[in-house]
């Protein structure tokens, strides 16, 4: 593919990515296409699954209504394509001959039984970076261990820090292990086409495992090492921190609050003000002054003294009054408040997006504020919009060969 | 000086995907030192500037003092010293910016200008520079000044209370997790900018936050929300598409199987597991509905199961007969992991033990492990790189980089401009 400018405002060069992933990868597609990649979703004929996943945008069930869908797959475009056809595989080479990328979440060798290999495909095409983004990666003896979304969380030892030490792990409501994985896997995709297109290299395959991704989206806590060097097993702490103290949310007059006291400065600072406000003289006793893990041994004691104080105040009074005196107290916001964020609102974060059936809603799209670029702004694709588009326009074929696809039910 | 996208060298093969891009990365905590190890990785020359002086408190935090953190987050990269709040400091990081392709900094804009550090004035100096300014809360609305810490911005984003049970305190984790959405966002933006750089021959600009990033991934349920009026529920465990789905205590302390039974051909698989038993085969459970609506007797009766055997043992039993099941990892398990050591996942490295009372180049060495930059790609493998202790690479970088006399090192470094 021709090495070719970013269109006005847009950060990435039109790369063709033929987007092929589930749960696994589907954010990978939506950053690259988001900041201005060419992203086709390449979908079975009966449309990608996660199309019929409630909730659907005014209750409405329907194939292009998924709350869901709607999210993951902005500014993609859609063909339909049956890949367990020999046409359809046939058509998929003719598309991959022409690609940036390919990326995929198929269980391993999959796509060899299809094959659409890394090693058939390039032969076509040499440029060609594939991303395989699967549960363990593609070797070790857990490659073909079936995973979801809790079994992510499970695996990589997530939920065994998050919750109450007297209750169970717990799993996040965001369905947290669609980012790492799919983050760095965006990431590798361009540090390939970088060398491929800044340095004069070939394409090349990368093999992520979200397993990996989501541990390292945690080793601030570091599991294995805090076993290696101390046998110690970092566990849960409910909404306090072992890593910092005090720190995490605490009850307001009005909701929750978090607050985190990181220097000896901010400690200075908050001892004082919470003496102000209830006279408590505890609070100043010398032996809770310093860094944050001087405090450990009395992290309970004044656990409740911070109750005490926050208790005092709605969230937004501390979050406000906080950074007044170098404090760090965060609201803890609902969905609703989030809409309602005069930051967020200042920043290019929401982008209104008209989509023919599911009307105008406000995206979370403005990861990156800048004047020179932002993000592409196009709604989710209905299923197939665009394959007259991409076999016809982009691959050549006449009306009589799309006819004929679509008769057979390879398109 | 910096050489950009120069054509490829046969003599000098295989060359890394960023080389000869040069990288200024200026700030503590996680998610802009993880953006520049993945830079790094990646084979950019990211120099990163830090101060005895004042120094990043994260090294502080348990597992981090003992090695953790800083050699996952600051390896592969070089490391100096130079206090930028003093005259001669500033002026020799303004040198650096000179020579660099990308500056990077998570301060907010008004320590910024304390020190003397002006956007536009960068540009003067480097024109074609490429400038990521990651914040907290953001770098310009109502919250501009705002000091934040990625740990509690997660709550800020909304999915805080998307998690855990009804009714009970937010779910919250024990690790600043939406700092790392940023760090993996970030070094998108700037390869993007960069090749974007080439291509139209215009510098960018961006601004990043952790607030952002973690509001984002509360998506779908921000669409559902203004669609109908919905907030998110708070289920624990539980799925709307699966049961039995959840975490089932198994032998030992605090070891748990977590399992997700989504369709039903992992129902058959699950109870042919477990030995088939009587009441697999009752009505209640027959179907996805059924085990919905019957999820607090069917969690009972898995737990049964799970409660007479080790993690690993339900985790294999389920998985070999295609179930989705895994132990909830702990670090044992995950240092001790046949699968990880397979894949060659974590790798030796020292560390530095913190110690307030001295400079870095003081403090005692150690064996930690470190894990390698998840993505395995097959061409330009990311490297896992030395681990640099602060300032180890001042002369590197002032004599050679940037020409300075041994007089004038010293100088500096007696003055502690460069300290």
């Amino acid at each position: 593919m021709p090495f070719e400018a970013p269109a006005d405002g847009v950060l990435l060069p039109p790369y063709r990515v033929l987007d092929l992933t589930g749960p696994e990868g589907v954010f990978c597609g939506k950053l690259l296409a988001d900041y201005g990649a060419d992203v086709i979703k390449v979908e079975p004929t009966t449309g990608d699954p996660s199309r019929q996943r409630p909730p659907f945008a005014n209750d409405q069930p329907g194939p292009e209504l998924s709350a869901y869908f709607l999210f993951y797959n902005t500014n993609k475009r859609s063909v339909t394509l049956d890949l367990d056809s020999p046409e359809g595989q046939g058509l998929f080479k003719k598309l991959a001959a022409s690609a940036d990328v390919v990326i995929e979440s198929f269980p391993v060798g999959h796509m060899k039984t299809l094959g659409l290999d890394y090693d058939t495909l390039r032969e076509n095409n040499p440029g060609l970076v594939m991303a395989s983004i699967t549960p363990f990666g593609q070797t070790g003896p857990w490659k073909d261990y079936k995973s979801t979304d809790l079994i992510s969380v499970a695996a990589s030892g997530f939920m065994q820090i998050t919750g109450d030490p007297d209750g169970p792990p717990l799993r996040q409501g965001n369905e947290q292990s669609h980012f790492p994985g799919a983050q760095h896997a965006a990431t590798a995709i361009l540090g390939a086409l970088f060398y491929r297109d800044m340095q004069g290299g070939t394409g090349q395959y990368i093999d992520v495992s979200m397993q990996e991704a989501m541990i390292t989206y945690y080793t601030d806590a570091h599991p294995a090492l805090a076993w290696m060097q101390r046998g110690e097993n970092v566990t849960r702490v409910g909404t306090n921190s072992t890593l910092v103290i005090p720190l995490g949310a605490y009850p307001s007059k009005d909701g929750w609050i978090s607050a985190g006291i990181i220097t000896p400065r901010e400690w200075e600072n908050l001892s004082q003000w919470m003496y102000e406000v209830t006279g408590n003289e505890e609070i100043l006793n010398d032996d809770y002054k310093g860094g944050n893990q001087d405090r450990a041994p009395h992290n309970d004691i004044i656990t409740a003294l911070v109750i005490d104080f926050t208790t005092r105040f709605t969230s937004e009074d501390l979050f406000h009054q906080g950074q007044e005196r170098n404090l760090v107290f965060i609201p803890v916001n609902t969905v609703a408040d989030l809409l309602e964020d005069p930051q967020l609102e200042a920043s290019n974060f929401w982008f209104e997006l008209d989509h023919s059936e599911a009307g105008t809603l406000k995206y979370p799209l403005g990861v990156f504020d800048s004047e020179e670029v932002s993000p592409a702004t196009k709604p989710a694709p209905h299923l197939g919009q665009d394959n007259d588009a991409v076999y016809g326009g982009d691959l050549g074929l006449s009306e009589t060969e799309l006819a004929s696809l679509r008769s057979h039910g390879v398109i | 000086m910096t050489s950009q996208s120069t054509p490829n060298d046969p003599t000098q093969n295989p060359r890394k995907p960023l080389e000869g891009i040069r990288i200024l990365e200026l700030g503590p905590y996680v998610a802009l030192p993880l953006t520049g190890r993945i830079l790094a990785s990646l084979g950019a020359e990211v120099i990163k500037v830090e101060t005895n002086k004042v120094l990043d408190e994260m090294a502080f935090i348990p597992a981090w003092s003992r090695g953790g953190g800083q050699p996952e987050f600051q390896r592969a990269k070089k490391r100096i010293t130079i206090d930028v709040r003093t005259p001669d400091g500033l002026e020799v990081f303004k040198e650096l910016v000179k020579v660099s392709d990308v500056f990077m900094t998570n301060f907010r804009r008004n320590i910024l200008d304390r020190w003397g550090i002006d956007f536009p004035e960068l540009r003067r100096l480097r024109p074609d520079i490429i400038l990521m300014w990651q914040t907290g809360l953001g770098g310009i609305g109502p919250y501009y000044t705002y000091k934040s810490y990625g740990i509690l911005v997660q709550h800020m984003g909304g999915v805080s209370l998307m998690s855990g049970e009804d009714g009970e305190p937010p779910a919250t984790i024990n690790t600043s997790y939406s700092d790392y959405h940023t760090g993996v966002f970030q070094p998108v933006a700037i390869m993007g900018a960069l090749l974007r750089r080439k291509l139209t021959g215009q510098p960018a600009t961006m601004e990043s936050s952790i607030f952002k990033s973690g509001a984002l991934t509360a998506g779908p349920a921000i669409l559902d929300y203004q669609s109908t009026g919905r907030m998110p529920q708070r289920i624990g465990n539980r799925d709307p598409f699966a049961a039995p789905h959840g975490v089932y205590r198994c032998l030992g302390d605090d070891r748990w199987c977590a399992i997700a039974v989504q369709t039903d051909e992992h129902w058959a698989a699950f109870c042919r597991a477990i030995g088939s038993p009587d009441w697999c085969a009752e009505d209640a459970f027959s179907s996805l509905e059924s085990r919905l609506s019957n999820q607090g007797r069917l969690d009972d009766l898995v737990s049964e199961w799970t409660a007479t055997r080790t993690a690993e043992d339900a985790m294999t039993r389920l998985q070999e007969a295609g179930v989705p099941a895994s132990l909830v990892s702990q670090g044992k398990d995950l240092y001790e992991s046949a699968h990880l050591k397979a894949r060659g996942f974590y790798q030796p490295t020292p560390f530095y033990l913190a110690d307030r009372a001295k400079p870095a180049y003081e403090w005692e060495a150690g064996d930690a492990i470190a894990s390698v930059s998840p993505p395995r790609m097959s061409e330009t493998p990311m490297e896992f790189g030395h681990y640099s202790n602060i300032g180890e690479d001042n002369d590197y970088v002032f004599k050679e980089l940037l020409g300075m006399s041994q007089a004038e090192v010293d100088r500096f470094t007696e003055n502690q401009s460069l300290y």
